[in-house]
């Protein structure tokens, strides 16, 4: 009896020992891999209140939410981002299907990309390489008018030939040249500095071959992966099947949810950009922000991923001590701006443009927005990220507090042609009832209502006229309407270039009724400003340092474009910035490693990791 | 009967054909804004808007336009919502895929809620009926008039955060991306829906149901009835109830028959892939082939609902008789 429990006794003592030592770092053979500390494993659950603008069309969509979705998870491009903020690293261009940054010729018009070897599509080409000729693909489906209509293939016409293809003129892209399986060339029309971001963007990512054919319009439905994720379901797609009878993939439906799960093709060892720690990401889409707030209070979902965090949950989390760690503050390199016709009195005046940019009380305008948190006050045009923070202390209106500067505002008005007595208060009839339009949702209503009261003491008086937002973005756009003062636009940029602001807002070519968007009529031509009626037949233009910058390549760009910046503040004074914003945003407790990416604007879901690895308790 | 089913069924295409036109007018060229530009994007150049246009058919005629869109409209295989004219302008996906897919949803919230509503609406109007100015007969009216005056998204709301949020005896908004509709059903996501969408209707039926029973409780035969020696229960269902329900009969169709066209605000709230969700973003998105259908699908399932309503109530009440 007491060798069996001496027996019992040791075979007790071995078990414990065996528990104690079992599982690995994590102490639990379930948990996920571990990786920098990071536990990677776990389904991420966000929302979407609305659908994606285009079915996840690469070439069609237009929008910063799909191409987060691209980014992080889907779609891998030549060049591409760390996922990360500016400050680290976020703004950099960096080799992604490339093996290195591009080799450009001495005239700037010859890119070179070298392609990584052995990198595969995910299912249903898992056994097919991704190669140069599938670029050229991609872009050729870009250039096709059908096929691209609603995109940003204006972005590619700097490639020779593109427009010619896509007129169809031509059997192919000229300047396009599959040099072998892992070499592209590019040829470029005229040099571009930003082309290496451009090759960042979507459209360009490649396509294999099969997989687009027939489906001109809804190819986003039969979207061939080549990122850490894929749509599920993928690999029950058939491609042999004519177009018409294939079934779009099962983990995208429209309107409804979104659900992508790990390519088997990809891993950590071919992608130095994304860690890519969750196992799972589903999206639902719909619903409201309150609803969705108290999802994540409740931890049903771990984020709202569009829209605005209701303010009262922002309250919440800042001012608790338990969940301040679960609310995050980011540029979101978007600007709010009123936008000042240079052809219009007394705006033809840069003493009454400069006189509005120091009475304007820009605290005020962000409180009525909700506080602080929506974005640090604006002092020049081009986000900062574009400068890569060049110009984060720039502000030549600086007033204390941000909060307007009357007097200063009065001193400049008074060297003005419409202050005929010098006393910084117009006295011409032209600041009376000044054409202004302004949006008409909240909280544009309010915003306009002070912009009046501080316009006041100058003598100019707003004749505010409201619009629904598209239309009041038409009239604004569109120089007939005689608009002198636009005081609810708002942009953002495209990717991380300055060119994605210089030449869509103060460029020559981007005015009328069927460009855009240069509201404020800089580089406006005589015959230009006679055609729209107006009296004016000169007004400043930027279009030489555009044209500089445009082909600067390099870290000069960011200097180019700082300096395109000041020279417009200083010197041309076509808005009054008001805010950078910010995209605010709670999550749930489990989420883990929360980064921002600075090219989209939007969280990088493939850095974001889950607490246990998304083990539920 | 005959005749009459031949007639209505011809006034149900006039009316259809009169609304498809003034739909066709409202949403698609009285707008200002042209659905060219925004399709084609805010940086497109004249010529790719005109590319878009003309593969929109924009250019054609208003006839000519509105004559594709009367074509999907024919309830025929290869007419019906043909991908050629109804193809969504906004996600391209065709209107009927998305249709079918969401009519489901649909069908559940309206067929579970007018179950639930006339289980509760009913019951309480026959109960205030027979006990007129007692605690039962003005609990029911005060829930009665709870029911008509609170409006649904407030309900929703309510609903969602006591019973999900605090008490997390209910679940919340949605179907989550890996549940199909059966299972959301037997996972219970559809119990407030359902409630929520029949309270208003639940006591608008009880107000209708008390005042017709009382009326037809007061009838000439229902005093014969009793005279005859007949329980009171035997009246009331075998006599009263019969009169009373008729009118009940005629609201149930025409409710039905809105709600299939997709209870919006119901959806919205609880946030349901119904045709209701569907209907609000094409109206938002000024997705013209997608805000037909809808329309067209609603306007259907109101007058279908209008006509079995009349055939039923000639069935029910035998003095009505068609020719």
């Amino acid at each position: 009896m007491r060798k069996h429990l001496k027996l019992i006794a040791l075979a007790g003592v071995i078990a414990l020992a065996a528990a104690a030592c079992g599982g690995g770092e994590t102490g639990d053979t379930d948990d996920g891999d571990q990786a920098d500390g990071v536990q990677k494993g776990g389904t991420l659950r966000l929302n979407l209140l609305s659908d994606v603008i285009s079915a996840f069309d690469p070439q069609k969509e237009y929008y910063s939410v799909t191409w987060e979705f691209y980014r992080c998870c889907l779609l891998r491009t030549l060049m591409s981002y760390n996922g990360m903020s500016t400050e680290e690293g976020g703004t950099e261009l960096r080799p992604d299907l490339a093996t290195a940054l591009p080799e450009v010729s001495d005239d700037g018009l010859t890119w070179t990309f070298s392609i990584r070897e052995g990198v595969m599509y995910a299912p249903p080409f898992e056994d097919t390489e991704i190669v140069a000729q599938d670029f050229v693909r991609a872009l050729e489906r870009t250039a096709d008018p059908d096929a691209g209509a609603g995109g940003y293939g204006f972005y590619y016409s700097v490639i020779d030939g593109l427009d010619d293809f896509g007129a169809g003129e031509a059997d192919s892209i000229s300047g396009l040249n599959a040099v072998d399986d892992h070499t592209l060339e590019v040829t470029l029309n005229r040099p571009a500095g930003d082309f290496g971001f451009r090759m960042a963007m979507h459209a360009t990512a490649p396509i294999p071959d099969g997989a687009a054919d027939g489906h001109v319009q809804d190819y986003g439905r039969f979207l061939v992966a080549s990122g850490p994720y894929m749509f599920e379901g993928s690999e029950n797609m058939d491609f042999s099947a004519p177009p018409g009878d294939q079934e779009p993939v099962s983990g995208y439906v429209p309107g409804q949810s979104i659900t992508m799960v790990r390519n088997p093709s990809w891993s950590n060892d071919i992608d130095d950009l994304r860690p890519a720690n969750v196992d799972r990401i589903e999206i639902t889409i719909g619903g409201t922000e309150d609803d969705n707030a108290l999802k994540v209070d409740s931890g049903e979902l771990d984020m709202q991923f569009d829209g605005v965090a209701p303010p009262d949950q922002v309250q919440k989390y800042q001012t608790d001590p338990q969940l301040e760690d679960q609310l995050f503050v980011n540029p979101s390199d978007a600007i709010r701006y009123l936008t000042i016709n240079l052809a219009m009195p007394p705006f033809d005046d840069i003493h009454v443009r400069k006189a509005i940019n120091l009475a304007l009380d820009k605290d005020s305008m962000r409180r009525i927005r909700g506080g602080p948190t929506q974005g640090e006050l604006a002092g020049h045009i081009m986000v900062n990220s574009l400068q890569n923070n060049l110009l984060a202390d720039y502000d030549p209106y600086e007033t204390p507090n941000g909060q307007g500067d009357i007097e200063a505002a009065q001193a400049e008005m008074a060297q003005s042609v419409y202050d005929t007595d010098g006393d910084g208060v117009c006295d011409d009839p032209v600041c009376q009832n000044i054409p202004t339009n302004t949006d008409e949702a909240d909280p544009y209503p309010d915003q306009a209502a002070l912009i009046q009261q501080n316009f006041e003491p100058l003598g100019l008086t707003l004749d505010i006229r409201q619009f629904e937002r598209g239309t009041m973005y038409d009239r604004v756009n569109d120089p007939n309407t005689q608009t002198a003062l636009g005081l609810a636009p708002g942009w953002g940029k495209d990717y991380l270039n300055g060119s994605t602001f210089g030449e869509p807002l103060f460029g020559s070519v981007s005015i009328g009724p069927d460009a855009c968007c240069n509201y404020s009529l800089v580089g406006a031509s005589a015959e230009q400003l006679a055609d729209f009626g107006y009296d004016a037949t000169e007004v400043p233009s930027v279009d030489d340092k555009i044209a500089e910058c445009d082909e600067t390549t390099g870290d000069a760009q960011f200097q180019c474009w700082a300096e395109l910046d000041q020279e417009l503040m200083e010197n041309v004074v076509p808005w009054v910035p008001y805010l950078f914003d910010n995209y605010v945003r709670t999550v749930s407790e489990r989420v883990e490693n929360y980064t921002f990416d600075q090219f989209a604007g939007l969280p990088a879901l493939d850095h974001i990791a889950l607490a246990g690895g998304g083990a539920e308790g | 009967m005959g005749r009459y089913m031949i007639r209505r069924t011809l006034f149900l295409i006039l009316v259809l054909f009169v609304i498809s036109v003034l739909t066709f007018l409202i949403f698609v060229k009285l707008p200002p804004g042209d659905p060219a530009r925004r399709f084609a994007g805010r940086r497109a150049t004249v010529q790719q808007i005109e590319n878009v246009r003309e593969q929109l058919g924009l250019n054609d005629s208003v006839f000519v336009q509105y004559g594709r869109l009367a074509k999907g409209l024919i309830p025929l295989p290869g007419y019906f919502l043909t991908e050629e004219a109804y193809y969504s302008f906004v996600n391209f996906v065709p209107v009927k895929e998305e249709i079918y897919r969401r009519l489901p949803v649909t069908i559940t919230l309206a067929l579970g809620g007018a179950i639930v509503w006339l289980l509760i609406g009913i019951p309480v109007g026959i109960v205030s009926a027979i006990r007129p100015r007692s605690a039962v007969d003005r609990a029911g009216m005060f829930f009665a008039l709870f029911g008509v005056s609170a409006p649904v998204f407030w309900l929703g709301f309510v609903f969602l955060y006591i019973f999900w949020f605090r008490l997390g005896i209910a679940p919340g908004s949605g179907l989550s991306p890996d549940e199909n509709l059966m299972e959301g059903i037997l996972r219970g996501r559809f119990l407030m829906p359902w409630i929520v969408i029949s309270l208003s209707f639940a006591a608008f039926y009880a107000r209708m149901v008390r005042g017709n029973l009382i009326e037809t409780m007061s009838e000439d035969y229902i005093r014969t009835a009793r005279a005859k020696g007949l329980s009171e229960r035997r009246v009331i269902v075998r006599h009263g109830l019969r009169s009373a329900l008729t009118p009940v009969v005629t609201m149930f169709g025409m409710d039905m028959g809105i709600l299939l066209g997709g209870a919006i605000i119901t959806e919205t709230v609880f946030n349901l892939p119904g045709i209701g969700q569907y209907a609000i973003r094409s109206l938002v998105t000024n997705d013209i082939p997608a805000v037909m259908g809808v329309t067209m699908l609603a306007a259907f399932f109101i007058v279908v609902g209008n006509l079995v309503v009349d055939v039923v109530y000639a069935f029910l009440d035998p003095r009505v008789r068609y020719t």
